[in-house]
């Protein structure tokens, strides 16, 4: 007899599915939470108007060299003063780089981790990224193809409630979609230009996961429609984005069959090597430092990919000597992130007389068409573009002028600027990888992670060219004043899509997951966290964790039920 | 609310020593400075920092930037939010624009503190040369503490918490 059904590690954006889903089918899920409880009622501070705002909401300067000198570089435009609690302090939870690299480990631990901190942008995959690998001899195939998902994006997507525009491009299939966030008149006719300059490239509304028109079952659970505050890095007092803390986890928790348990620092998955099944997990109290043992029949990892990859690889035993379910030595290799760091901004002409109203969550997206509809690029694979036009209005006081006539001037919304910035794919390679380090431990005893992940001449090139085609649409829409700076790669890591730590594959050889996010050593585990991805493609990868998660889940139980695990 | 010409006044005694900012309202938020006891600020950079925060945001229909306590609201935030290296920055930034608007300018009459004013913010803007790069810094801090007080924000900008609706296309 076991504590719990099922042990699911991590609350956040794919925890958060995987302990719905498995409560939902009548399991007894422990959820473990590596941090605090986050209290929207407390901890949200989305209502917080800017004359409250301590210091410009600028955390201070002293204060950043101590305590996140990582995560403010890395994100200062959502870590603030108000807000940093929702990000862990460096100090605290260190990791390591290898000599020559850099890594940008951007975290959120508490109820829900970081899917209360997402830009919630929200794209599926195409048939196009579930081949790529095997038609360009890259690392491995994906063992599923876009058609055994697009019923679980469906799924998933009617659940979380995303707002977009049914587009129709193969490339980037649509979903199950609420009303989008209307283009701009500036956008429309960047989009026109762009779409009639350059055939095969378009120019679409974000799709974000927020709602604006909640369903009977988004209602029950409290969620509202979007109020196009834009406050979503403080909260969401109107629970019209989407996080664990607001569906997935109440929608489990409704079941009567979720127990979550905060400061529980997951160290081990604990192994029965005459069964050949995982027995449980072992933690560590992050508040005691006490450690408990839980027991269960099955157990998800959905901790991150990083950490995910950690437990596996601290989890060692007789039997997996290199780390749990490692007999492939895939685990913590291949690891990816999106790339950006090309684009450009310029002024786009024709609507000073127009300014908008409300603050809205998302702008504009551009479909790759890199080696999709355009061929014979000097690179691989390709990019998609997020973006917006609106008016500079309030440029923060850098216009000329003094006295009412500089006052009054921020009435006006001024000429209106149009940016665009890539987020490219990064190829799979082995030696991308995440290790424990040798001799480092955090406060609690484990092991901290050692980076080593550089980005490879494909990045590289096709940032470049991203730059070029970014600087050409502007030019088509008659844009002026338009700035490119030279491309600078992000930092590793920096685009929080870190995935691929426990690739899934066909063969055991060369893959840590089967198909179903299951581990080919060991079946009553599963990893459903961006693990499991094989390959990145270039869009925002969090839509799809949770198709593939709640497609996990729905396997995992019917071999329970079936008695095969 | 005291008229413009009695926080002016305020101002000019502040020079020989008053206080500087007694005539300032209490709108001003968090751990600003008040009450003409600055925290950052000597009395004499204070006098500077509110002559020019007058004169960039005056009073109009709408509070200015002294109403809302612009310069204790920096006083406050290169207090906590500066470390050691931007607040020595911050201090011979300030001496920088003293020398470039003249010694003479705190008693100069209000047409010509405008008047040279000005001319130092045209020489800022034209071009933007890095000489002026500490007076088009000031400038931003002082626009974007007066928008971010309740009255800039709520008054000139028309700041709404809960817009409620997004719409793209608002005809001016």
């Amino acid at each position: 007899m076991t504590d719990f059904d099922a042990i699911v590690v991590g609350s956040g954006m794919s925890g958060g599915w995987s302990a719905k889903e498995l409560c939902e089918r009548g399991l007894k899920v422990l959820v473990l939470e590596r941090g605090p409880e986050i209290k929207p009622e407390r901890d949200y501070v989305d209502q917080l108007p800017p004359w409250e705002q301590k210091n410009l909401d600028r955390i201070s300067q002293d204060e950043i060299e101590k305590h996140y000198f990582k995560q403010y570089p890395g994100v200062a435009y959502a870590v603030k003063e108000s807000n940093k609690h929702f990000w862990v302090k460096d100090d605290e939870h260190p990791y390591e780089t290898v000599e020559g690299t850099k890594y940008d480990w951007l975290r959120g631990y508490h109820t829900a981790g970081r899917s209360i901190m997402w830009s919630r942008q929200s794209y599926r995959m195409g048939p196009q990224d579930f081949t790529a690998n095997k038609d360009e001899g890259i690392a491995i195939d994906w063992p599923v193809r876009y058609e055994e998902i697009k019923p679980w994006y469906d799924y998933v997507e009617e659940f979380v409630g995303v707002a977009g525009n049914r587009d129709g491009l193969e490339q980037l299939p649509d979903g199950i979609y609420q009303p989008g966030f209307e283009l701009t008149d500036a956008e429309k006719l960047f989009k026109s230009k762009v779409e009639s300059t350059f055939s095969g490239r378009n120019v679409i509304q974000a799709r974000v996961a927020h709602l604006t028109d909640a369903t009977d079952e988004q209602r029950d659970l409290g969620r509202t429609n979007c109020q196009a505050r834009n406050r979503c890095h403080f909260g969401c007092a109107f629970k019209a984005y989407f996080s664990s803390l607001h569906a997935t986890l109440p929608a489990a928790k409704r079941t009567g069959n979720m127990t979550i348990v905060h400061n529980a620092i997951v160290q081990t998955v604990e192994y029965d090597s005459e069964a050949k099944r995982v027995t449980g997990v072992r933690i560590i109290d992050a508040l005691t430092k006490e450690p408990r043992f839980y027991s269960a029949q099955l157990v998800f990892l959905n901790a991150s990919a990083i950490a995910s990859a950690m437990i596996l690889l601290q989890s060692k035993s007789e039997a997996f000597p290199n780390g749990l379910a490692n007999t492939s030595d895939q685990v913590g290799r291949n690891l990816m992130d999106h790339v950006s760091g090309a684009g450009a901004n310029g002024i786009i002409h024709g609507f000073e007389t127009q300014k908008v109203f409300g603050r809205r969550p998302g702008g504009i997206y551009i479909p790759r068409y890199a080696n999709i509809t355009e061929k014979g690029k000097p690179y691989t694979r390709g990019f998609g573009y997020q973006g917006s036009a609106s008016p500079m209005g309030n440029a923060g006081g850098q216009m000329a002028g003094i006295g009412r006539e500089f006052k009054e001037a921020h009435r006006s919304p001024g000429p209106w600027r149009i940016s665009i910035g890539a987020f490219g794919e990064q190829l799979p390679n082995p030696n991308n990888r995440v290790t424990l380090h040798p001799s480092k431990t955090d406060k609690w005893g484990n092991p901290v992670a050692l980076f080593n992940v550089s980005y490879g001449e494909n990045e590289h090139i096709m940032l470049e060219e991203a730059r070029k085609d970014a600087v050409a649409m502007l030019e088509a829409a008659g844009c002026t004043n338009i700035n490119s700076n030279p491309v600078n790669l992000t930092v590793p890591g920096n685009r929080i899509h870190e995935m691929g730590s426990a690739r899934m594959g066909d063969n055991p050889s060369d893959s840590v997951l089967n198909k179903w996010c299951q581990t080919h050593d060991v079946p009553n585990l599963f990893v459903t966290d961006g693990a499991f991805m094989t390959s990145a493609a270039c869009q925002n990868p969090s839509i799809s964790y949770m198709a593939f998660t709640a497609r996990a889940c729905d396997h995992a139980v019917k071999l329970m039920q079936e008695k095969v695990i | 609310m005291k008229t413009r010409r009695e926080v002016l006044k305020g101002l000019i005694v502040s020079i020989g020593g008053g206080s500087l900012l007694s005539s300032c309202g209490d709108i001003a938020r968090v751990d600003n400075s008040v009450n003409g006891i600055t925290k950052f600020y000597s009395e004499k950079e204070s006098a500077w920092i509110s002559k020019i925060s007058d004169l960039l945001i005056p009073r109009t229909e709408t509070p200015g930037a002294i109403d809302v306590n612009v310069p204790g609201f920096l006083d406050g935030l290169m207090a906590e939010w500066a470390n050691a290296e931007t607040k020595e920055n911050h201090h011979r930034g300030v001496e920088k624009i003293q020398s470039q608007l003249g010694a003479d300018y705190l008693i100069l009459d209000e047409g010509n503190a405008i008047s040279r004013l000005a001319e130092l913010d045209a020489k800022a803007f034209k071009g933007r040369p890095r000489e002026y790069t500490e007076y088009r810094s000031l400038k931003g801090l002082i626009t974007q503490a007066y928008f971010a007080s309740e009255d800039g924000a709520l008054l000139e900008q028309k700041w709404m918490a809960v817009p409620g609706k997004w719409d793209p296309r608002v005809e001016i």
